[in-house]
């Protein structure tokens, strides 16, 4: 028997597009809520970018796009002009029926439309209304646009990844569009569990950018506290928690300690290193003879951490000597069951095909996609004992659910649905419609 | 909204047993209206002797990230290991919501406070085991950090340097704790998923979370570019990873700060070009910028490289990180100044906004500015009640007021270790 799903029976109606925002409706489809994905063929961004994600034996197209069918897994999707009237109608007769309204649009979209906040809670009084813009809904810089990296680069965290006296090398994607979209499904399922107990609804005004600076405390603290900037000398660190030379201060990624590097692994490919890190005199002492105690390991100014940060550099080149000899898997593998803290760097290709962990923990199963054949997709990092998120269904085809939405939930007549289409309501009249279209108004 | 509105989980009573895994899955709930109470082993945990500390001097209350990663939350300290310790935390769980924990998988249960035993009297009771790899596996009792879980989750595989700026680059793992805050991220999902299912059923139910899988999720495309294409990306300075180069999106601005353009590639057509134009001109930065030829699609293109590395670095290169964000901003160009975190209390967006939060120490006899909450709820606010707790502080208000314990019980169990 199907365990029962953590969210059964809510609706939300999903405005979001690009990445943040459909990665926060993903997770809420996965729970088992309804999601209801509004998309235009005109407007639409999404289902093409970030990126050629297409298999190369498969033509490019609004329903090919592999980092979408990850992104948009669990949820319905209606195609619908929402600035004809019929359209607005319709859109509105949805959002009294839903539980939800989430958007990712620039400040002042949705409102435009006439559906702000106001508007949305005479549709629906208790309606939980989450919009998640760069820079958020009030404040004098409200307007200004963000992709991932920008957001990052404002808020504090692009500055923290990096080497000393070079560029900063930042974080190598879009974090706040990964991070950036949980905010949205944790703003859903609060303003929800909220709902449940008060009966009241809310705005929930998310802003990508700040909920990066709420990551960085001890960074700012150590300035509001302490009135310590972080552009000083020897900061970041890079992989260490203390660049040699520099003074010894906190580096705001946890303890310093030493070794704490990344270094090279056999056979020395692109993707060929691990990482180790002691944070104790006792696991410097379990990693000495795992390197066969050469004589630089056992010299007694190492058996202490002041020793091993003011020796780094010879530290992480002795280290390394040894490391380049071994795979990386076998490394760790040695190394753990010693009680050695050390980690393989993993491509995605690493995680999704070498990792035991992760195969164990079922990460990547696949579903069927009927333009992308057999996929694997990403599962859920938490197991809910009674109430399992599962992905369920791969991501929609462009409008393929606009029977079921509107004719099972709002009860328009079929051939409401099919005139729909011949005025331009359901699906643009002079661009071509896909097989399942005709197939839906047969 | 009232100022005496509460938070969205107002109400709910958290106990959190947790280290640098799970404090900041415990700040968020706490800062969102949940009772935390905060158990901690007698003198007080680790995590309190993580710097940067008060005036660089450390101590048990002088942790500046104990300090960010608790707020809002009670503390005591209880030594679970004790029968009698063991019995107080029975009596807590008895009344809890959600028991929040990031012991090493199987400790509680060998002490008999596992979800079984605990649910046994309190059937709503939700929890949370947020540990390095979850419950089971290969690698369940591996060791972890926040570079070892940014080493096997991707985040080092994808960050980086181009070799022009610094040869031989390793994978950088980016700063600040990420790997934990990835972690709480989800395990409050998950905790929400199972508070709004059981406002509908009354029954809790526990959860095993994992930094691990939440660290290997959090790639964006990396992982679908390799199902869908084979392809394993490639480590660029700034910017997004890639399965072929791509050009650069950091600029050096005249103060030596850096400004993050996406400028590249297919971005330039000839109306932006001209609005560019017009702005470098409005400096005497434009160069040829301003000439009719760059109104052709082709020239552009065929003029790419001058265009970005020329005329558009030395745009930048000529006014401050600052003039350059807010200037392009005003323009309609997503652009960025790559800020320090301290650069942010001036930002006067975030004073409108009422970001920045002051919280007393009282114990200090001063008001320090923290950051505060990444969205504004308009009828229960998302915001920090009271700094951190100090070791052990609401020992008595918690076992004495409410379960109870005389003082001379408190004195005793204290003498013993036990609180």
């Amino acid at each position: 028997m199907a365990l029962p799903r953590a969210l059964q029976g809510i609706r939300v109606v999903d405005f979001t597009w690009v990445r943040a925002g459909p990665w926060a409706t993903r997770w809420l489809g996965a729970l088992g809520a309804q999601v209801i994905k509004v998309e235009w063929p005109e407007a639409e961004r999404g289902r093409q970018s970030g990126g050629n994600t297409t298999p190369r034996d498969v033509e490019r197209g609004l329903n090919t796009s592999g980092n979408f069918n990850d992104t948009n897994a669990n949820k319905l999707s209606i195609t619908l002009n929402v600035r004809s009237p019929r359209g607005m109608d319709l859109i509105r007769r949805l959002i009294s029926v839903s539980d939800a309204v989430i958007e990712n649009f620039s400040s002042r979209v949705l409102t435009s439309w006439g559906l702000g906040y106001e508007e949305l809670r005479k549709l629906r009084p208790d309606i939980v209304y989450v919009s998640m813009s760069g820079f958020g809904h009030t404040g004098r810089h409200h307007h200004y646009k963000t992709f991932g990296p920008v957001a990052q680069a404002v808020s504090g965290l692009t500055f923290l990844s990096g080497l000393p006296d070079k560029p900063p090398a930042g974080w190598g994607w879009s974090y706040l569009d990964d991070t950036g979209g949980l905010y949205g499904a944790m703003g859903v399922l609060t303003g929800i569990y909220h709902r449940n107990v008060t009966g009241e609804g809310q705005h929930i005004d998310l802003s990508q950018m700040i909920t990066g600076i709420t990551l960085n405390g001890p960074a700012i603290l150590d300035h509001t506290v302490n009135g310590r900037p972080s552009r000083r000398e020897g900061f970041p660190p890079g992989n260490a928690t203390h660049w040699p030379g520099a003074p010894l201060l906190n580096n705001y990624r946890g303890p310093t300690a030493a070794p704490h590097n990344a270094y090279r692994t056999s056979p020395g490919g692109y993707n060929d290193w691990c990482v180790i890190a002691c944070f104790s005199n006792e696991e410097w002492k379990r990693l000495v003879p795992l390197m066969g105690s050469p004589d630089w390991a056992t010299a007694t100014e190492l058996a202490d951490l002041d020793g091993r940060v003011r020796h780094q550099q010879a530290l992480d080149q002795g280290i390394e000597a040894w490391t380049s000899t071994l795979d990386k898997y076998e490394l760790t593998e040695s190394c753990q069951e010693a009680g050695v803290r050390a980690m393989p760097v993993q491509s995605s290709e690493d995680r999704v095909e070498h990792d035991p962990q992760l195969r164990h923990r079922d990460m990547y199963l696949a579903l069927e996609h009927p333009e992308l054949g057999s996929r694997k997709l990403q599962n859920a990092p938490f197991k809910l004992a009674a109430t399992p998120a599962v992905n369920h269904r791969p991501s929609p085809l462009i409008g393929e659910h606009n029977r079921q939405v509107f004719e099972d939930i709002l009860g328009l007549p079929h051939e409401d649905l099919v005139s729909g289409y011949e005025d331009g309501t359901f699906w643009p009249v002079d661009r071509a419609r896909y097989p399942y279209m005709e197939e839906m108004l047969k | 909204m009232t100022a005496s509105a509460t938070g969205p989980l107002s109400g709910l009573r958290v106990l959190e047993l947790a280290d640098e895994k799970g404090q900041f899955c415990g700040k968020l709930m706490a800062d969102l209206g949940a009772d935390v109470i905060k158990i901690e082993t007698p003198g007080g945990d680790a995590t309190r002797t993580v710097g940067p500390f008060l005036d660089d001097i450390p101590g048990p209350n002088r942790s500046l990230s104990f300090w960010h990663y608790n707020t809002s939350k009670r503390g005591v300290t209880l030594d679970l290991e004790s029968g009698e310790g063991h019995g107080l935390f029975r009596c807590l769980a008895s009344t809890a919501d959600i028991v929040l924990e990031t012991f090493k998988p199987g400790y509680l249960a060998s002490l008999d406070l596992g979800y079984e035993p605990l649910s046994a009297t309190n059937r709503k009771l939700i929890m949370c085991s947020l540990t390095p790899f979850g419950q089971s596996g290969p690698w369940r009792d591996y060791l972890s950090s926040d570079l070892l879980h940014m080493a096997a989750g991707g985040q080092m595989a994808s960050s980086g340097y181009d070799d022009s700026d610094v040869p031989n680059a390793p994978p950088i793992a980016p700063g600040g704790g990420n790997a934990w805050h990835t972690g709480a991220h989800y395990a409050y999902v998950a905790i929400m998923a199972a508070l709004v299912h059981r406002t509908a059923t009354g029954e809790g139910q526990y959860i095993d979370a994992s930094v691990h899988d939440a660290c290997a999720l959090s790639t964006e495309s990396a992982v679908a570019s390799y199902i869908y294409r084979d392809e394993v990306v490639i480590r660029q300075t700034g910017r997004h990873h890639s399965a072929s180069p791509t050009p650069r999106a950091q600029y050096r601005a005249k103060d030596g700060k850096y400004v993050n353009a996406l400028t590249g590639g297919g971005r330039l057509d000839p109306a932006s070009v001209r609005r560019l134009a017009e702005w470098f001109d409005s400096h005497g930065l434009a160069g040829d910028l301003m000439n009719e030829r760059y109104q052709d699609p082709d020239v552009i293109k065929a003029n790419a490289h001058h265009i970005v590395e020329e005329v558009i670095a030395n745009f930048i290169a000529n006014r401050t990180a600052d003039e350059v964000y807010h200037e392009a901003q005003e323009r309609d160009y997503p652009w960025g100044a790559v800020r320090a975190p301290d650069e942010l209390l001036s930002d006067g967006h975030l004073e409108d906004r009422e970001f920045w939060t002051e919280v007393a120490h009282p114990e200090l006899g001063r008001t320090f500015v923290y950051p505060g909450s990444g969205a504004i709820f308009n009828r229960s606010p998302w915001r920090i009640s009271r700094r951190a707790p100090l070791v052990g502080e609401h020992n008595d208000e918690i076992f004495g007021e409410e379960l109870g314990l005389s003082c001379e019980e408190l004195a005793r169990l204290s003498d013993s270790g036990v609180i």
